[in-house]
């Protein structure tokens, strides 16, 4: 397979998973979006071991190692600036709480993440990076599951129902100040 | 020896770009890199790279 074809297939296959993700949402089932992330994943990577060209050499490492680097750094700094900002102002929208929460849970993991790799790229041969690579997707994928299970669940908050709010579960947080219609 | 930019980097295991690069003198490939191109010409790395 050449790389332009395998290029217009992970395209393809990009779409229908914005597609599915963004339909998934609006009916409020999060495991289509886990199962359709973890096939497509397993396609391009079956898909990519027939690609006779070279795909990514040194140089695309060293420039990516950069990159990533400084993508850290910096989403680190907005997150953090952001979640205080969303967290001040959780009296006005209880929602902004959850947002900053978020923020704050991925940028630790994220944090986490990087330390963990670069100690292991840091001891380890490159060989052994099929290991690495295998383990990592495992853990993203159960953090993700975990993550959208949590804030996307739609419980412990308040719904609005016949003009007022009620309690769903056992929300940590006062009925929002927003008109309930 | 007649190679393309693009055959010269399939026999040393990069893309066509990096080998622009090089050319261009705005990527130090690594020592592994400059020896296997190197090998190719039959001639030495200094012979081949300019390190400033």
């Amino acid at each position: 397979m050449t790389l332009k074809k395998y290029q217009k297939i992970r395209l393809i296959i990009t779409i229908i998973i914005a597609a599915i993700f963004s339909q998934s949402i609006s009916m409020n089932n999060f495991f289509i979006p886990i199962v359709t992330l973890l096939v497509s994943t397993l396609i391009l990577i079956y898909l990519r071991k027939k690609v006779t060209e070279v795909m990514v050499d040194e140089r695309d490492k060293e420039i990516g190692g950069k990159s990533a680097l400084l993508a850290i750094q910096i989403y680190s700094w907005l997150a953090v600036i952001i979640m205080f900002l969303m967290y001040s102002l959780k009296n006005i929208n209880p929602f902004y709480e959850a947002v900053a929460l978020t923020l704050a849970f991925s940028t630790c993991i994220l944090m986490l993440l990087y330390a963990l790799i670069f100690r292991y790229y840091n001891k380890i041969k490159m060989t052994d990076k099929k290991l690495a690579y295998t383990t990592l997707v495992l853990v993203l994928f159960v953090v993700m599951a975990i993550l959208s299970l949590r804030v996307f669940s739609g419980e412990d908050n308040w719904v609005c129902s016949d003009g007022q709010w009620v309690k769903h579960g056992q929300p940590d947080y006062p009925a929002p100040q927003i008109e309930c219609k | 020896m007649n190679l393309t930019q693009d055959q010269l980097a399939q026999k040393v295991g990069v893309r066509r770009e990096t080998i622009v690069f090089l050319e261009q003198g705005k990527y130090n490939p690594s020592l592994n890199l400059a020896h296997n191109i190197a090998k190719i010409f039959d001639v030495s790395i200094d012979k081949l790279f300019l390190f400033d």
